[in-house]
């Protein structure tokens, strides 16, 4: 390391671009790192189509279960498998790639070297994710709850994974500048995590299976720190760095930024076995994570205060800024579904909710009002500006908005409405179990209208993206760019 | 390749044994490298001439600054 990363550096004078020596303009790096990101926003667009297609046929079977019967194919077993596994691999990873990457590059300060690394993981991401998949459509499921991909995909997603962990590592050693923002924290952490998670998740239980329950207890560690130590970090990192960016004001505390992430890795591995209350495993073991998982009302909280501080007297900007609706959006579900979450977890409130439609209700409060709402606002934030180029459409952003806030609001209160309803009728011996699941069969359908809002919402996304991608020349900015230029007016000279 | 044995989870215990001292050592790092002071700038540090500080850097294309 040189000797100007040893001082602790007081002003931000370091970060001018006057001195080119400390670090490089934005537009440099963003350039870097386009043709990787743009690879990885198209690969995570498809992919969320394509999981919505599953999710759609998932949802449907389970009312009409006839739907598309007669092949095995379509079975809501392997439907639900592939929609899991097409939108946490494909549409999650490729857009924390695309993102995540790309806000790592930034604050970085240094163009990205070996940006052909970062292809070369895609294409093998994406190979791997279409032959794992195909593989659970046509019948080699491996029967393990996230990790259905059959043994002959995973080894090409460990290596693309591999490379990208490289190359995270080599751009964060080769930053400029001393000061390592919390963004970066939460980035270098879920790309040092995941790999270490999944590659013990496969030993475990599907290469050397160990004996018994430990492959559950395995299986949950795992499943639930893919949404805690993966999904998380990634979506908080690219929360902390948009709101005060697109604010231009800083963070309200970086002090409670710091301490969240800390805490939030001190706690959160801890909370997998949650999944797993009243099962055959020690008292002990299922007491840790339950404590664990009340814990995460710190880091929660934390992230909370801050997150609201930092855009207190400021809604109108958000809500003008099409990145932060989405990111307020997915943030506010943070803290609502962690809390949930919490809740969940203790002994009393699980008797009930444990293996009803609730579960499933707060898991979309996680990975889609949470994780995914925050990464569609880092690709409407990113996209402008590694491409030069304005968005296309405002009204299909605000169509990408509404059917995506509308759509998940009616899938979360479907299914949490559902699940407690069926959960407390269960317990009740005297109501037959068919008639708990016709109970079940309204909310059901809201459901599955729920995602036809989203579906929807996703076709304007990706039409805004394509457009934007190729109907290159038409699209320069008409008015006021949003961020190309700092004059009224003015046409970018690139 | 059963676990009959608990001797056969060594490794990985060992494995979770070195990655905590790494989390501490990251902890330790930092805390050393002066990540853990002077917050003001730190926070700051997302700013830069081209997206400074005080201006807001984003909004629907269709609409007027």
């Amino acid at each position: 390391m040189n000797s100007k990363s040893q001082t602790v550096l007081s002003d931000t004078d370091a970060y001018s671009t006057n001195d080119a020596g400390v670090r490089a303009e934005l537009s440099e790096i963003d350039a870097s790192i386009r043709t990787a990101s743009i690879f990885f926003t198209v690969s995570s667009v498809l992919w969320l189509l394509i999981g919505s297609v599953f999710a759609i046929i998932a949802a449907i079977k389970m009312h009409h279960p006839d739907f598309l019967g007669g092949d095995a194919w379509t079975t809501f077993g392997r439907m639900r498998s592939a929609h899991l596994n097409a939108m946490a691999l494909g549409w999650g990873n490729n857009v924390i790639f695309a993102v995540g990457l790309w806000i790592m590059a930034r604050l970085c300060r240094s163009p990205i070297r070996h940006g052909g690394l970062l292809l070369i993981a895609g294409l093998f991401w994406n190979f791997g994710l279409t032959l794992g998949l195909a593989g659970i459509i046509f019948g080699d499921m491996t029967s393990v709850e996230w990790l259905e991909i059959p043994h002959y995909a995973t080894p090409l997603l460990a290596f693309s994974y591999l490379l990208v962990g490289v190359w995270g590592i080599m751009a964060f050693h080769f930053r400029k500048g001393a000061h390592v923002y919390v963004s970066q924290w939460y980035i270098l952490a879920a790309l040092f995590w995941f790999p270490w998670l999944y590659a013990i998740a496969q030993i475990m239980i599907i290469w050397f299976p160990a004996r018994g329950v430990v492959q559950s207890v395995t299986n949950w560690w795992f499943a639930h720190n893919v949404l805690g130590l993966w999904l998380t970090p990634m979506a908080l990192a690219t929360a902390y760095y948009l709101i005060p960016k697109v604010l231009g004001r800083p963070i309200y505390s970086y002090y409670l930024s710091v301490l969240g992430f800390w805490s939030l890795a001190l706690f959160y591995n801890w909370a997998g076995v949650h999944h797993l209350i009243g099962g055959p495993i020690p008292v002990w073991l299922i007491s840790a994570g339950i404590v664990a998982s009340v814990m995460m009302v710190v880091p929660v909280v934390v992230v909370g205060i801050n997150h609201h501080m930092s855009v207190v007297g400021l809604h109108r900007a958000v809500w003008r800024s099409p990145a932060l609706r989405f990111v307020v959006f997915g943030s506010i579900s943070y803290t609502l579904a962690s809390f949930v979450g919490s809740a969940m977890a203790l002994r009393s409130v699980n008797e009930i909710t444990h293996f009803t439609h609730l579960t499933v209700g707060h898991a979309h409060h996680g990975v889609y009002a949470f994780f995914t709402m925050i990464m569609f606002g880092g690709i409407y934030y990113m996209l402008p500006r590694l491409l030069k180029r304005e968005w296309p459409s405002a009204t299909l952003i605000r169509v990408h908005f509404w059917g995506s806030a509308i759509g998940i609001t009616i899938m979360l209160v479907a299914l949490h409405v559902a699940g407690w309803l069926q959960g407390v009728q269960m317990k009740d011996a005297s109501i037959p179990f068919l008639e708990i699941v016709q109970m079940t069969l309204p909310w059901l359908k809201a459901r599955s209208v729920s995602g036809l809002f989203l579906t929807v919402a996703h076709i304007a996304f990706a039409v805004n993206i394509f457009w934007m991608l190729f109907a290159a020349g038409s699209f320069r900015a008409r008015t006021a760019p949003t961020l190309l230029s700092k004059n009224d007016g003015e046409a970018f000279a690139k | 390749m059963d676990v009959e044995n608990y001797q056969d989870l060594m490794p990985i215990i060992l494995l979770g044994i070195v990655f905590f001292i790494s989390a501490l050592g990251m902890f330790y790092w930092s805390s050393k490298r002066g990540q853990l002071r002077d917050f003001d700038s730190q926070a700051k540090t997302i700013f830069t001439d081209e997206e400074p500080e005080g201006v807001v850097s984003d909004q629907f294309p269709d609409e007027k600054r």
